[in-house]
């Protein structure tokens, strides 16, 4: 009964399987070469190279760095507290640095400010200096005798005029942070609590696979070290997010995956009541170290987020070995080998359209479900290889006896429709499903959102808008990126979008940006500074009045005169520019960039107008964009579908035919619009994600339907394989719909209906006679 | 909208919720000496709060928080390394224990000046106008309001106190403790009586500022005038 082409099968495949098993090993060398980074999954908006760095820029403290407040109803209390944990993380070996207090190096600012007198003057003072010399000049002399303004870091006989005491406080200031002068700590008071600013900054990333977990069991345990002396941790960070992520991957694969193992093996075992038959999850085993393999070979690294949707792979390849498996109910005896030749035609089949429905993925803009739809093709491919190759082999000589009654409960369902169809026909049923349809879509809506990628928790998300509420900082993910050939033009173009951004602020509808016009003034009002002062002795006389030397005077103008025109490479040495430091892009092939930062953003549809008629002004939005392209995508995944379908079609002409191959892939299709419609009528939204999971289901729900219509040993066999296999997907699949990730469990909700309402509509899929004749003489 | 996003992954969340400690590093500072630093030490100087460790200072704290009102006139000088003559400048004042301060600059300029719970207030044409950024120094008031009713935790806190002569006749040295204020000055003198006669400031830089109080007294209430000032 064996052909000798199946004795040398499993050979060639275990030469195989160990050849891919050493790949594996080799790409493992490192450890896991798995990722977290969310970013990586959603679609390139193709910025160019420029606003790319931009963005790295923007991103790469949040993804290192740990923003802490650490509070208490005594001040003196969470200072310490802070300095307690700040010396503990220091030495956790975690952290590159950690700050607590204010190192302030008052000479590297002094000189800052001198070498910045005509570079850094705020508009308004250098208006006055310009158009009202003598208010100017009064004012200063009221500012010698204030004995509230009296400590200027730079000591009157340095700077006569008063430029440095201007530039001080004309610093852009938010937020409601404030210094600690004893302690040198930072503190905002808030909610009857005193909160002392700690920050940490990691010596890897966000990214890295182990650092977040560890950054948050730290931060755990110092919670809980604060709450013995009643001191309460805010926290906010990328990484945190991070190692939420990773938690919550691990212990969604554990539940999708182990359940879905669980509750496959108990079905085989109660099925086929035979230990051997849980062999039958070798092809599982190995589909999944081939997806895997693939993903890593082509990628790099594999995702966390494919791993999660991909061990929802288990319950499709389990399907092929059930396949002729469940041939056990009609051939008696069964022999692996022969059961294999018999359905092998389906089996092969049914890997062709799974993989075109999966490969159908790779083709939207989405990392995440190229990945996913490597991962899977090249799984099913494994888990096929192997259900062909060597399960047969190791099923030798079982003796299959399957236990009566899932036979009888397939039997008692054809019945059912059987008495179905003499009260209602089949075209009466179809009206009546079409109008299900129409009433579920009437009322489904389209909702698409960058948010739905991850489940953040909401403890996370709320102390991270307590800190921006306490701290004032409520800095947002869109910029402006702005272009320009020189840096005169570049500071022109940044002023003119400060005079819009002012207006905004002015209207609250903004809280404050950050910006290099604010550091450094075009060189040409630098000049023009320099011409005014060069006019002051006209009107310096009341300084003279309250005593200040002439030849002082003299002297201070000469060296300002001096001063060479500040660039901004020059103005970002000081202590004063680490702000403004990251804003700088500098040279680039047509010119030199920078971006403009901003705070408390309420409407970013505001922002796009500011760019509108600005040359060179570019307003960086990430997450708008994500969710343009989400809801682009939306579309083109809904044309894929179709596409996939007309493929399918062409593959099954062949052997059933035209009219036999449109009604296998008619059922499926149906199948999915009774889930788009049981979505609206459940007052779902449909998203990407969901439309995605049909896309899935008109793969995975043909091969019912090539089942059901080959009806190889009869109907309520081929019903109970279908059963079979509609009910191990589905439990790989349904599982996801617990998940806390809303794309997730989205994915897995509509994977479930589509399932449901396939296996419902698979008896329609009409009798292939010849197939199963042929078929069965074979045997 | 964005600010009030729910982060998003690793990348994405932290957009949102972004740290800008880092900004606030020098800008602290400056904003801290030019607004901060001089009212805070100068008012605490005026009051000698509660210094409850020794008998001595407890007995100054109690003789100088005893008067409601003091009035006086004062005189400034301040001496600038680069002049021989100091820059001085004279006027009077009212400190009332329940209300805050009056700083009335008559020479040789007249500015008059105000610090309350509210903050730091200066007059002009149109009345008073409180200074930007100084009125939304929350900490620095409830300091200053702290100095005020004889709470010492600040003082004690950043200075070293050391406390020579006799009720007559006494002087008190405050040396800053925090590394800060150690950039900033050496020491602060302060001598008196029944009341506080002078005050010296002696900064790193060289420079130093005499502040002497003459003719103070504390038997005189609040006129309608000063009181309307408070209140306004």
């Amino acid at each position: 009964m064996t052909l000798p082409s199946e004795r040398t099968l499993p050979r060639l495949f275990l030469i195989l399987l160990l050849a891919v098993l050493a790949l594996a090993g080799w790409q493992w060398r490192d450890g896991a070469p798995l990722s977290a980074n969310l970013m990586e999954l959603v679609p390139g908006t193709a910025p160019d190279a420029l606003e790319l760095r931009a963005e790295q820029r923007m991103q790469e403290p949040l993804n290192r760095e740990m923003l802490v407040l650490v509070g208490h109803t005594d001040r003196q209390q969470a200072v310490a507290m802070a300095q307690k944990l700040g010396e503990q993380w220091q030495a956790s070996g975690l952290f590159e640095k950690v700050q607590w207090t204010l190192q302030a190096d008052l000479p590297a600012l002094r000189t800052q400010l001198l070498q910045g007198r005509l570079a850094m003057l705020s508009a308004t003072d250098r208006q006055q200096l310009i158009e009202h010399p003598d208010a100017f000049i009064q004012q200063r002399v009221q500012t010698l005798f204030d004995p509230f303004t009296g400590f200027s870091l730079v000591p009157s006989q340095d700077d006569w005029l008063g430029l440095t005491g201007r530039i001080q406080n004309s610093q852009p200031q938010h937020g409601s942070v404030q210094l600690d002068i004893g302690s040198g700590a930072l503190v905002a008071d808030a909610d009857g609590k005193s909160w002392v600013l700690l920050r940490a900054r990691t010596t890897g990333n966000a990214f890295d696979m182990n650092l977040p977990l560890q950054v948050a069991a730290l931060l755990k345990h110092s919670r809980e070290e604060a709450a013995q002396s009643d001191a309460q941790l805010l926290a906010a960070s990328g990484l945190l997010y991070a190692a939420n992520g990773q938690q919550q991957a691990t212990r969604e694969m554990t539940w999708v995956g182990g359940g879905a193992t669980v509750g496959i093996l108990l079905l085989l075992l109660l099925a086929f009541r035979r230990w051997r038959v849980l062999l039958a999850f070798v092809p599982v085993l190995v589909g999944m170290l081939f997806g895997a393999v693939a993903c890593v070979a082509l990628f790099g690294h594999m995702h966390v987020l494919t791993l999660v949707l991909g061990s929802s792979l288990i319950g499709v390849a389990v399907d092929y070995p059930l396949h002729y498996l469940s041939k056990s109910w009609s051939l008696k005896p069964w022999h692996s080998w022969p059961a294999l030749r018999l359905t092998l035609p389906g089996l092969t089949l049914s890997l062709i359209t799974s993989c075109i429905g999966y490969l159908a993925l790779a083709w939207t803009p989405f990392p995440a479900l190229t990945q996913i739809a490597v991962f899977s093709a090249a799984g099913l491919l494994g888990a096929y290889l192997s259900a062909v190759c060597l399960l047969p082999a190791l099923l030798k000589g079982a003796d299959l006896r399957p236990a009566r009654w899932p036979l009888r409960v397939s039997e008692y369902l054809l019945d059912r429709r059987e008495a179905l169809l003499r009260i209602a026909s089949t075209p009466v049923l179809l009206a009546l499903l079409i109008a299900f349809c129409v009433g579920g879509l009437l009322q489904l809506d389209s909702k698409n959102d960058i948010r739905q990628w991850v489940g953040a928790p909401q403890q996370l998300t709320d102390e991270a808008q307590t800190i921006a509420r306490i701290t004032g900082y409520q800095p947002t993910s869109q910029f402006f990126l702005v272009r320009a050939a020189n840096q005169q033009q570049l500071l022109e173009r940044q002023t003119a979008l400060s005079e819009r951004l002012d207006q905004l602020v002015n209207l609250d509808k903004l809280q404050g940006y950050l910006s290099l016009n604010q550091l450094v003034s075009q060189p040409s009002e630098q000049r023009h500074v320099r011409e005014a002062l060069s006019k002051l002795p006209a009107f310096w006389q009341p300084l003279l009045e309250v005593g200040v030397p002439v030849e002082a005077l003299k002297t201070e103008l000469a060296t300002l005169q001096a001063l060479p025109v500040e660039d901004i490479d020059s103005a970002l040495t000081g202590p004063l520019a680490e702000p403004y430091r990251a804003l700088w892009l500098g040279p680039t092939e047509d010119g030199v960039a920078a971006m403009v930062s901003l705070q408390g953003l309420n409407n970013p549809a505001l922002l796009r107008v500011q760019a509108l008629d600005l040359p060179g002004v570019e307003l960086v939005d990430r997450l708008g964009e994500l969710n343009n392209v989400f809801a682009k995508t939306q579309i083109s995944a809904a044309e894929l579908k179709l596409a996939s379908c007309v493929l399918i079609v062409l593959v099954l002409i062949l052997p059933f035919g035209l009219g036999g191959a449109l009604r296998i892939v008619a059922l499926p299709l149906l199948a999915a619009l009774c889930s788009l419609a049981s979505l609206g009528w459940l007052g779902q939204p449909l998203t990407l994600f969901s439309l995605f999971g049909l896309l899935l289901v008109t793969a995975i729900s043909v091969d019912y339907a090539i089942l059901m219509r080959e009806q190889v040993g009869g109907a309520a066999v081929s019903l109970l394989g279908t059963l079979l296999a509609a009910l191990t997907t589905w439990l790989s699949f349904g599982l996801l719909a617990v998940s806390s990730t809303p794309a997730v469990s989205n994915f897995g909700l509509s994977v479930s209906l589509g399932l449901a309402f396939s296996f419902l509509l698979a008896p329609w899929a009409g009798r292939q006679v010849h197939v199963a004749t042929v078929a069965e003489s074979a045997a | 909208m964005m600010f009030s996003l729910p982060p998003v992954g690793a990348g994405l969340p932290a957009m949102v919720v972004n740290d800008n400690a880092g900004r606030l590093k020098p800008r602290g500072v400056l904003r801290f000496l030019a607004s901060k630093l001089a009212p805070t030490v100068f008012c605490v100087l005026l009051v000698i709060p509660g210094l409850a460790q020794a008998f001595d200072l407890q007995q100054l704290s109690d003789q100088l928080a005893k008067p409601d009102v003091i009035h006086g006139r004062f005189v400034q000088e301040k001496h600038l390394r680069a002049l021989p003559q100091p820059l001085t400048s004279k006027g009077t004042f009212v400190l009332a224990k329940n209300h805050g301060l009056l700083w009335l600059l008559k020479t040789p300029l007249q500015q008059d000046y105000r610090i309350t719970a509210k903050g730091i207030a200066r007059r002009d044409a149109n009345g008073w106008q409180m200074l930007p950024g100084k009125s939304a120094g929350a900490e620095q008031n409830r300091l200053f309001l702290a100095v005020l009713q004889g709470d010492s935790s600040g003082l004690q806190r950043d200075f070293e106190l050391s406390l020579s002569g006799d009720a007559q006749n006494w002087n008190l040295a405050l040396t800053p403790r925090s590394l800060l204020l150690k950039q900033v000055f050496n020491r602060i003198n302060i001598t008196g009586g029944e009341l506080v006669s002078t005050i010296e400031l002696l900064e790193t830089q060289g420079d130093s500022t005499l502040l002497r109080m003459q003719d103070s007294t504390s038997s005189q209430p609040l006129s309608d005038a000063e009181q309307h000032d408070f209140a306004e």
